[in-house]
């Protein structure tokens, strides 16, 4: 019995010892791949009064500052037309929250058009999406003359209509 | 057997919980590290050119980590152990990770780089539209991750498993026994109660403990033994009221017999008397004389048959009730059964035979070994046939004595039963001079003795009577037929 006992004992520790060990496996699913690459950067222009995407050649998808600052440089020579009044100043804040993302802008309210909001707010998302983000973000927009806590129907959480 | 049983399943848990944990330790580390990946490609990847450029790779596989890899068709970055090691990535990876499709997603192998446990992590890059489709930008990801901390976790894990189990082991094993005590000794209770019943203690019981099955079965076995006691008891009384019933029936009928033995005998010898002195008369007065006289004679024979049969069953009656009274003394057989013989006149039927100077002599009753020689011998000169051969055989603490005889044997059939009170060989020989009750009573007698009666057939067909008695003429108890 006890010689019965002492096998069983050492036969469950080396069972134990030999199979507990990390051990090669073969491939396994993991999450979901990454993402961020790009060509360039998505920005929102007028075309006849439509909202159009127009790719920028930037060679890499980058920030969505980099994307507004873009985008508050115009259209261009593309023959696009933009809702936005031209400024000198480009610089724009973006913070990214749960459910929000709150750019805040270097405009007052009077210099955006709502198609002009609609291109800003489409840039940003298209950014925040193409960069590994969620779509069912929305966008909050601070102007230079209407503090964020107003309720200006400007400045509540909006979706792109495109995407 | 339940101490085996415990710690066997003591074991098996603990190696379960150790095999467990150590798997859940493997994969929470691979997922932690391939998240790791995710977030730190996507992290990079924006600022990254595409299509990459030498720099672009490098800058990516930088992001990824010390063990990394990044792989744009041609061109590939690779650090840490991807340069030292060529082979870390399998096939099946490579493959796994070149096919993947939208959504994509990452894939791990854990593998062994000289004896150290490493986990590879490989993604496809995607590029997201706007709209959220995605599809592959034939970028790809590579990173390695040494497990042996993770491994070192697991061994002082599963050190801990084995040291608990090993401190834990003896108080289940005394667990264990106590528990068996508890369930073994109510088996064992029932045990011993059902191996006295078997002995024949029908008082036997057992006091059934708790409401289990166990408690259950006592309590069945205890009723079961109630009925067979009862029924015992009461089988018994039967018995008993037979054999007294018996003995009653042949007392009542002794005294009555006596006195029809005693006229029937007056009647018979007036007959013989009357029919002596009137040799001459009539012939239809004789005839009925004649009738008369035959009818008293036979009158005569059956009431003595009668009166012989009564008191075989009171002696049959006396062997039941163990009254039967023995006077023992130094017997010779020898002489014994030349007396027998010679008092009944079969001389010339009967040859004697013994060993020369044999010692014959046994403590026994005289008149009841006389009653069982009588019987056997008269059996074999009237069922079987003349010369019956009494034979005699001495060994140290016993005689033994055979009575053969020349006639045709004993049916196989009749053989077992020729003992029983009452059994007649031959069905159609109904009204013999027997009583049925002859070799019965021998074989009471001989067990009275302590000695056995046997029967069987010589080889050369004769039937064959062995009674085998013990010189001390002891009276073992509880003789059964």
């Amino acid at each position: 019995m006890t010689r019965w006992l002492r096998h069983v004992a050492l036969l469950v520790a080396l069972a134990g010892v030999g199979s507990c060990a990390v051990q090669p496996s073969p491939v396994e699913q993991g999450p979901q791949a990454p993402t961020g690459l790009a060509p360039g950067v998505t920005l929102y222009f007028l075309d006849d009064g439509d909202l159009v995407p127009q790719e920028r050649q930037t060679r890499r998808l980058g920030s969505m500052q980099e994307a507004v600052s873009l985008l508050l440089t115009g259209p261009g020579g593309s023959g696009l037309a933009t809702g936005i009044a031209e400024v000198a100043v480009h610089t724009t804040h973006v913070t990214v929250g749960e459910d929000v993302i709150d750019v805040r802008l270097p405009l007052p309210t009077g210099d955006v058009t709502s198609d002009g909001v609609d291109q800003i707010v489409c840039t940003v998302l298209a950014t925040h999406v193409q960069a590994g983000g969620s779509p069912e973000m929305q966008v909050r927009l601070t102007f230079t003359d209407v503090p964020a806590t107003n309720s200006n129907p400007l400045t509540e959480p909006r979706t792109c209509p495109l995407l | 057997m339940f101490v085996l049983i415990a710690v066997l399943g003591a074991s098996a848990a603990a190696w379960a919980g150790a095999q467990y944990a150590s798997r859940a330790l493997t994969d929470s580390s691979q997922q932690q590290h391939a998240d790791a990946l995710v977030a730190q490609v996507t992290a990079a990847a924006p600022t990254v050119e595409y299509p990459p450029s030498r720099d672009a790779l490098d800058q990516l596989r930088a992001a990824v980590g010390p063990h990394a890899l990044a792989v744009y068709q041609d061109a590939q970055s690779a650090s840490g152990i991807f340069i030292a090691q060529d082979g870390l990535i399998t096939s099946d990876l490579r493959d796994a990770v070149a096919n993947a499709t939208a959504p994509g997603g990452t894939f791990t192998q854990r593998v062994m780089v000289e004896d150290t446990p490493w986990v590879v992590i490989g993604a496809p890059v995607m590029l997201t539209a706007p709209d959220g489709t995605r599809s592959p930008s034939g970028v790809e990801v590579y990173r390695a991750q040494d497990l042996s901390p993770v491994d070192a976790d697991i061994d002082a894990l599963t050190r801990a498993a084995i040291g608990t189990s090993a401190l834990v082991l003896p108080v289940a094993v005394l667990l264990a026994l106590l528990a068996s005590r508890t369930v073994l000794a109510p088996v064992r209770r029932l045990r011993t109660t059902a191996r006295r019943l078997a002995d024949g203690d029908l008082n036997a019981r057992t006091h059934p403990r708790g409401v289990d099955e166990l408690a259950q079965l006592t309590s069945t076995v205890n009723e079961m033994a109630e009925s067979l006691q009862q029924s015992m008891v009461s089988m018994a009384r039967i018995q008993d009221d037979a054999r007294r019933f018996a003995a009653d029936v042949s007392h009542e009928l002794r005294t009555p017999l006596s006195t029809l033995t005693a006229a029937v005998e007056v009647l018979d010898d007036a007959f013989q008397h009357r029919s002596a002195p009137h040799p001459g008369t009539d012939a239809s007065t004789s005839t009925d004389t004649d009738a008369a006289q035959e009818s008293a004679r036979m009158a005569l024979v059956e009431t003595r048959r009668l009166v012989r049969l009564v008191e075989d069953i009171m002696e049959i009656a006396r062997f039941d009730a163990g009254t039967a009274a023995m006077r023992l003394e130094p017997t010779d057989l020898l002489a014994l059964a030349r007396d027998c013989v010679r008092s009944r006149g079969w001389t010339q039927d009967v040859t004697l035979t013994s060993p020369e100077g044999a010692d014959l002599v046994v403590q026994a009753d005289r008149r009841r070994l006389d009653v069982v020689l009588a019987n056997l011998v008269g059996n074999a000169r009237r069922h079987g046939a003349p010369p019956v051969r009494i034979a005699f055989s001495a060994a140290p603490d016993a005689v033994e004595v055979t009575v053969a005889d020349s006639g045709p044997g004993i049916g196989e059939d009749v053989l077992p039963r020729i003992f029983t009170r009452f059994y007649k060989a031959d069905a159609a020989r109904t009204r013999s001079h027997g009583s049925g009750l002859g070799l019965a009573i021998a074989w009471e007698n001989t067990a009275l003795h302590g000695g056995s009666l046997t029967a069987a057939n010589t080889p050369d067909g004769g039937a064959q009577f062995t009674m085998w008695l013990p010189r001390a003429g002891s009276t073992p108890e509880g003789e059964e037929r």
